[in-house]
């Protein structure tokens, strides 16, 4: 197990390296900061200073030097736009998406489970139709388009909760269930699949035959095994929406990293992005990372492969 | 379509039907304004380089230099008043007695001369530090009360650079206190002489802001507290006005009929910004046989052009008839009448006359545009004028190929040789401010950045007049000559048909008109940070 991790952690700080590469050129094909921070009327010798004030004067293999030497000692830049550590402005708003994430996942899943489950027992019945057809919906179901109508649903008409922002318990809710629906879908189809290829298992019918219950083997056999695929989606959802909530966290003027994300792009704040990008990799690399022993542990043919 | 249209048309519609009041508005002793962007959000006048600034350090410092708060363009600020010197290369200001920062130290010459200083260091990025830099020679402490700019040469228009009317060059920040707690300290807890008190900040997210206790010159704060909200989406920002979450919040034109079907009241802030189009590179050998080398051709390109449709229609009647370039109704400098009469005939809708003057120009069975459509941050609508401006020329016969371009790929076209520009007209933007000389000299001499009628190795006849006519503005000490050398130039430029002017756009806010009373903002300035402390409550003075 420990040599497999170790393994895994090489091949992390291989891909960090080709990620910080792709992404410090990549940034730089989409424009110059400058343009979007000098006035209309600037002259060749403003724009210079700026240039020279941000560091973006510099010729570009210096600059990229300046970016891996630093990433390797934990400093991944300043913010063109805030003037900040890059590093320090991510961290500050991770925090926000991460009060978020738990309560759409925990949400998610308390639904989707039970759900699945139902629907993969009484497969081809009207409950897994219903089902089914709420998953379809989920998955189709544009966020942005979620979102205002529970803004205007929940803020406008009825009135009975805050229409955006952080605040108290009553803030979460619309974003929360507007990401959760979305994490629901997937979730609950997935688990109904995984279900019904575990119950035609052998070990399955042998359970079946020692005369257990129906509720035992599949809340207690089947269950654990069909969870497997759904771990492993968990955290790619996860690590997918620390900084992919962009949408969600648009529309309620959250300040999480999504909209960070946006906001470097659109201000074509370099460090920012790299930072971001950069420490979302590491984040996805660790999530995956806890999921591959997760899913060992689940698993026993994972651990002694 | 895009997401943000398309997000904003959804909710537009839903606003249009009606709804419940909601339980989550902000208390009654806080103004909230959602903003849709805080800029860098560092409390530093140093330190950010754009318009958003304006929002949120305005509440917080003065500026040595302040607002006409009635017309728009420049009037006192901490400097009750001000004189230039008779050669005209030192500006003395005359400070106010009795300011005081929020700390309690007194507001002093040294603090002026430290502020500006402090904004033409080299650490500074702010948007006029360059030209601060170029202009100031050095600063002089009179007295407690009296500071003394020299200038590097005659700068009419130095005092008007030392105001928020045109950027943030002119805010005052505490010496003492700075040169105690060190930079990092300042922004961090940041003090000005504002009308406001920087409570916090939270990043991507807020400001927030306490009333001073005692009257100010600006005026009292009417509300105990200022909240500046970042909330992204107008859909949101809407939503949250009209629950009463926030009390104003920014829009674009667009949002305007849904707002006032939703109950909100409009503010709308005239001449923040002009609309143009303009050509590229007509001096140059290579664009010698263009059509639109032609004056007669770029006049008749103007006179297609049915600018009260787009008003009408692509800005929801909520903007305005344009001045000359870059001049607006409260242009200092300028014969305001008589350049108002001008652009109601000169830039009417003539398509008879148009066609006329093509075929005159040998160009009656039309000919071939490149049209770069463009929109500068902040003015996404521009689009939209591009695409009428565009049809407007098809209906005279002229085949526009519209190139549909964002800014930031645009915008590098425009430097240095303009090689993929030349003989190309492209839509434009200019800022709202007081004097036209400034954006003059970017667009029109030879040297400057944008150089559309020559530059200094292909300096025609007319390039060569609009040097000499800009140099004669510049230098001249005399307000009557001045303002007469102005008329010149605004007149060569006019008269080029090179930049146009197609509609003189305005800010515009939804309010809330349960959380704030009837207020008038200032004109050509879109952001409301010196006006915060004007606002009555509802109940002081309602909507009418």
């Amino acid at each position: 197990m420990q040599r497999y991790i170790l393994r895994r952690l090489l091949q992390g700080a291989l891909l960090l390296f080709i990620v910080a590469l792709v992404v410090f050129a990549l940034a730089r094909v989409s424009g110059n900061p400058i343009d979007l921070l000098v006035r209309e009327d600037a002259t060749a010798e403003d724009r210079a200073h700026l240039q020279k004030a941000l560091g973006l004067d510099r010729p570009m293999h210096e600059q990229l030097y300046i970016f891996l030497t630093g990433a390797v000692r934990g400093d991944l830049g300043q913010s063109i736009r805030y003037r900040r550590s890059a590093a320090e402005v991510f961290f500050e708003r991770l925090p926000n998406t991460l009060k978020l994430l738990p309560l759409a996942m925990a949400g998610a899943l308390a639904i989707a489970i039970p759900l699945g489950v139902l629907a993969a027992v009484y497969r081809g019945t009207l409950v897994d139709r219903l089902a089914g057809g709420l998953a379809v919906l989920g998955i189709a179901t544009p966020q942005f388009w979620l979102g205002i109508v529970l803004i205007y649903v929940f803020s406008i008409q009825l009135g009975v909760l805050p229409s955006a922002r952080m605040g108290g318990p009553s803030h979460y809710v619309l974003p929360a269930v507007t990401l959760g629906v979305f994490l629901l879908a997937g979730m609950m189809r997935l688990v109904r699949s995984s279900l019904l290829e575990v119950m035609g298992s052998e070990f399955v019918k042998l359970a079946r035959l020692k005369g257990l219950s129906q509720t035992i083997v599949i809340w207690k056999h089947c269950l654990r095994n069909a969870l497997i695929p759904v771990v492993t989606l968990f955290g790619v959802y996860f690590a997918l929406l620390v900084t992919g909530a962009i949408v969600t966290e648009t529309v309620f003027a959250w300040p999480g990293v999504g909209r960070l994300t946006y906001e470097a792009v659109i201000f074509r704040d370099y460090p920012l992005l790299q930072a971001v990008i950069l420490l979302k990799a590491v984040i996805v690399l660790s999530v995956n990372l806890v999921v591959d022993i997760l899913y060992a542990y689940l698993d026993p043919r994972v651990r002694y492969a | 379509m895009n997401i943000r249209i398309f997000l904003n048309l959804m909710l537009g519609g839903f606003l249009a039907v009606g709804g419940a009041p909601a339980a989550h508005a902000a208390d009654k002793d806080t103004l909230v304004i959602a903003l849709d962007t805080l800029g860098a959000q560092v409390m530093d006048p140093i330190m950010d380089t754009r318009a958003p600034h304006a929002h949120y350090h305005a509440p917080v410092w003065d500026s040595l230099v302040g607002f006409d708060l009635e017309k728009g363009g420049i009037g006192p600020g901490v400097a009750e008043r001000w004189e230039v010197a008779a050669d005209g290369k030192s500006w003395t200001f005359y400070l106010r007695k009795s300011l005081r920062f929020h700390n309690g130290d007194p507001v002093t010459a040294r603090d002026v001369k430290f502020s500006l200083e402090r904004k033409m260091s080299p650490e500074s990025i702010a948007s006029g530090a360059a030209a601060l830099r170029r202009a100031v020679d050095r600063i002089e402490v009179v007295d407690d009360l009296t500071v003394r700019v020299h200038t590097k040469g005659v700068i009419p228009y130095f005092a008007a650079s030392l105001s928020r009317a045109v950027f943030m060059e002119g805010s005052v920040m505490p010496k003492k206190y700075i040169e105690t707690v060190g930079a990092k300290g300042f922004r961090e807890k940041p003090i000005g002489s504002g009308p406001w008190k920087f409570v916090r900040s939270v990043p991507g997210d807020r400001i927030e802001y306490e009333a001073v206790d005692y009257p100010h010159w600006r005026g009292t704060p009417q509300f105990k507290r200022l909240t500046l909200l970042l909330v992204p989406e107008q859909s949101t920002r809407l939503a949250m006005v009209r629950t009463g979450e926030a009390t104003i919040g920014s829009i674009g034109p667009e949002a305007i009929k849904e707002a006032r079907v939703g109950g909100m009241k409009i503010v709308s802030v005239p001449g923040t910004m002009q609309a143009v189009y303009q050509f590229w590179g007509l001096y140059r050998p290579e664009a010698k046989g263009s059509p639109l080398a032609d004056v007669r051709v770029r006049e008749a390109l103007s006179l297609a052009i049915d600018r009260q449709q787009i008003v009408d229609h692509v800005m929801g009647k909520q903007a305005q008839w344009p001045m000359p370039f870059a001049t607006f109704r409260y242009s200092s400098d300028m014969s305001i009448p008589r350049w108002d009469d001008w652009a109601r005939t000169a830039l009417r809708y003539d398509p008879a006359r148009a066609r006329q003057l093509l075929a005159e120009a040998g160009h009656g069975g039309g000919f071939k545009l490149t049209f770069w459509n463009t929109a500068l941050p902040g003015t996404p609508f521009m689009v939209q004028i591009g695409e009428a401006v565009a049809g407007f020329w098809e209906k005279i016969g002229v085949k526009v190929e519209v190139k549909t371009t964002e800014w930031g790929a645009f915008d590098p076209m425009t430097r240095g040789e303009q090689k993929a520009l030349v003989g190309t007209a492209s839509m434009y933007r200019t800022a709202g401010r007081p004097e036209p000389a400034p954006r003059y000299i970017g667009s029109f001499n030879s040297k400057g950045v944008q150089h559309l009628l020559g530059d200094p190795q292909n300096c025609p006849a007319i390039c060569q007049d609009a040097d000499r006519a800009y140099e004669a503005v510049v230098s001249e000490r005399d307000d009557a000559k001045r303002a007469a050398a102005a008329n010149r130039m605004i007149e060569l430029v006019a008269k080029s048909w090179i930049a146009v002017p197609i509609i003189e756009g305005m800010g515009y806010w939804a309010v809330n008109p349960k959380g704030v009373g009837f207020f008038k903002p200032i004109p050509g300035r879109h952001e409301f940070g010196d006006v915060t402390e004007r606002m009555p409550r509802p109940e002081q003075r309602p909507w009418p």
